[in-house]
């Protein structure tokens, strides 16, 4: 039992074994296809993965200390629609909507870290009933309508920034915080000692319930982030928006070699998981594969490569 | 404050019993509020969270309000045939005396209306058909608006060039009579060729990023973009103005919702089809008070689509 220390040559062989499956997908595409290597298309992909990488991110500090988080998607329209609400034009400074929707998730993010808490009700069920409250005060706020009339101040938002798409600077830039944030400070390591192991956390000193807390709190942040871009991107708040976007990320995260027992995986991890789905996702559809296959290969890769993983942390 | 595992049980089981209470109160006050000789009608909505969908449901409510003797429930099945076949199986057991059914799918929701034909109970089935048919039906010829569409699109590039054409929900009656129709207007034109073709399963952030792959594969070949509704084209539009290439591209979508008409209005969307979603909610409401009485009505009610391009666009807006 102890699973709380991460090996090296684990992590080096996850790394290595999602590299090479994405960098063979990107050569087969680019063999296969005209378009996959161009710099626009490329550029295509990383503004498509940004919103799943948001929370990917996110969800990987909650993976990482033994939870599990299934209210993203609902969390994410929620945060869209509060955030639409607020950015007519001429009502507010663009910072106010950006602000509810933020705190929008971040408020859904802690409920559900203190029910798991303070209530000790198991995740799953936790973030199960906030997925539905969520989607449901998001039809409610919005009375069950696309939210529009949105200020160009704040769909500028989805726009580029010296050639780079604004919501590839958000991803890159939480990605690049969560990974500093995990290996350098304190909170960070005990994240990986509540997961690998609760009771020893406890007893080292470690404020489980605080750096339970924490990874609830900023996953349903992050969560709202992934709403404002989003809502911004489609230039509306949709009460409907986000369905199983919960599944992405985690599948995201879990190809990335994060543990859905917790304690083990890395933001890297996470980075390379969400590019892999997202080429996948562009290069099925410049391919012209129907939406129907793409559903069943998506599936076959996302257990091939944690069964694989699993084969190589056996070896 | 802690939450001892005792008192949140206390406090679930509270919670549980409040929920219970407030249900059965609000449930004794529906059932004493249906007089003698009152009409109780049902009404099933496929989706509020579709814009389109609202539209009409809400004229639905509305219409049934001014009908005295008339009392209306409506319910939502988001989208989900499950949940709304068990909401037309609730209608039955209320011994409601008419149902309105806005099915979610063509085949999947059929066996909804067979249950409430088997009750006796009379079902009207609006702006989508199922396998079964209903006492009577109230809609567009979705054939018509597939039609509509592509034509416009022909008529704008001269029977000349690429189409990119954006699937609904696969399987419903709308994208499968949608697609039909757009595929007569292929077989009347032999100059236009289908580039590509995909379901986005109605939603705009889905219509966006397959758009955007779209240009990324076939940029240069394609110069119009059909979607089978006004969310998925407004997604369309969004990408291909994102890429600057809005101008050389023809993008039309169906039902004339809010943005799409700003869109026209703006000169950013080509055109949309207006399907009557007003008109089909009042349709409905009569048709159902018909029925319950036991009054002759129409099988089918058909009210028509018109294209709506800047030119016309005073009209449909209020």
């Amino acid at each position: 039992m102890n699973a709380a220390r991460p090996s090296l040559d684990r992590n080096f062989l996850n790394r290595f074994g999602i590299l090479i499956a994405l960098f063979t997908l990107a050569l087969v595409l680019s063999v296969t296809t005209d378009s996959f290597a161009s710099a626009s298309n490329l550029t295509n992909v990383a503004r498509q993965v940004s919103i799943n990488g948001i929370l990917a991110v996110g969800v990987t500090f909650v993976l990482l200390t033994g939870g599990v988080d299934l209210s993203l998607g609902s969390v994410v329209a929620l945060s869209g629609v509060a955030c639409a609400t607020f950015a007519h034009p001429g009502d507010h400074s663009v910072f106010v909507p950006i602000a509810v929707g933020l705190l929008a998730g971040a408020a859904c993010g802690l409920v559900n870290g203190a029910l798991v808490t303070l209530g000790g009700v198991a995740p799953f069920i936790v973030t199960l009933g906030m997925m539905t409250i969520a989607r449901g005060l998001a039809l409610i706020f919005s009375g069950g309508r696309p939210v529009a009339d949105m200020s160009n101040e704040l769909t500028a938002l989805a726009g580029d920034f010296v050639g780079i798409p604004i919501p590839v600077l958000c991803f890159a830039g939480v990605a690049l915080a969560a990974w500093f944030f995990l290996s350098n400070f304190r909170l960070g390591r005990h994240i990986y000692a509540v997961g690998g192991n609760e009771n020893a956390a406890r007893a080292a000193g470690v404020p489980v319930e605080q750096v339970k807390l924490f990874a609830y709190g900023l996953c349903g942040l992050l969560a709202g982030v992934a709403g404002v871009v989003l809502a911004a991107r489609i230039t509306t708040g949709q009460p409907n928006a986000g369905q199983a976007y919960e599944l992405d990320a985690i599948a995201a995260v879990v190809i990335g070699g994060t543990s859905l027992a917790g304690g083990v995986g890395t933001i890297t991890g996470t980075l390379l998981g969400v590019l892999l789905i997202g080429v996948i996702n562009n290069g099925l559809d410049l391919q012209g594969v129907s939406s129907y296959y793409q559903a069943v290969i998506k599936g076959v890769i996302i257990v091939g490569a944690v069964w694989l993983d699993r084969r190589q942390a056996r070896s | 404050m802690r939450l001892t595992p005792r008192n949140a049980t206390s406090a679930f089981l509270a919670v549980c019993v409040l929920t219970f209470f407030v249900t059965f109160l609000s449930g004794c006050k529906k059932a004493e509020a249906r007089k003698e000789g009152e009409i109780l009608i049902g009404f099933s909505s496929r989706d509020l969270s579709a814009e389109y969908t609202a539209k009409l449901s809400e004229a639905v409510v509305d219409y049934a309000k001014t009908k005295p003797g008339v009392k209306l429930v409506m319910v939502d099945a988001q989208s989900d045939v499950q949940k709304q076949f068990s909401q037309v199986e609730n209608f039955i057991a209320q011994k409601v005396d008419a149902i309105i059914l806005n099915p979610c799918e063509l085949e999947a929701s059929t066996p909804a209306v067979d249950r409430a034909k088997a009750a006796g109970i009379p079902l009207v089935l609006v702006n989508q058909v199922t396998k079964s048919a209903g006492d009577s039906y109230i809609g567009s010829n979705d054939f018509d608006a597939g039609r509509i569409a592509m034509e416009a699109i022909a008529k704008k590039l001269n029977g000349q060039g690429g189409v990119l054409m954006l699937h609904g929900i696969m399987g419903t009656s709308a994208q499968l009579q949608r697609e039909a129709g757009a595929r007569e207007i292929f077989a009347k034109y032999p100059g236009l060729k289908l580039v590509d073709h995909q379901t986005a399963s109605w939603d705009r952030a889905k219509a966006m990023a397959l758009t955007e792959n779209w240009i990324q594969a076939h940029k240069g070949k394609f110069s119009a973009v059909f979607a089978h509704n006004d969310e998925m084209a407004m997604g369309a539009l969004l990408a291909l103005e994102r890429a600057g290439l809005k101008k050389d591209v023809t993008v039309i979508g169906i039902d004339a919702i809010a943005q799409a008409l700003t869109a026209v209005k703006e000169g950013r969307l080509d055109a949309t089809v207006f399907q009557d979603a007003v008109g089909q909610g009042k349709g409905s409401v009569d048709a159902a008070i018909l029925l319950a009485k036991k009054q002759p009505c129409p099988k089918e009610t058909l009210i028509p689509f018109q294209l709506i391009t800047r030119d016309n666009l005073s009209q449909f807006l209020k």
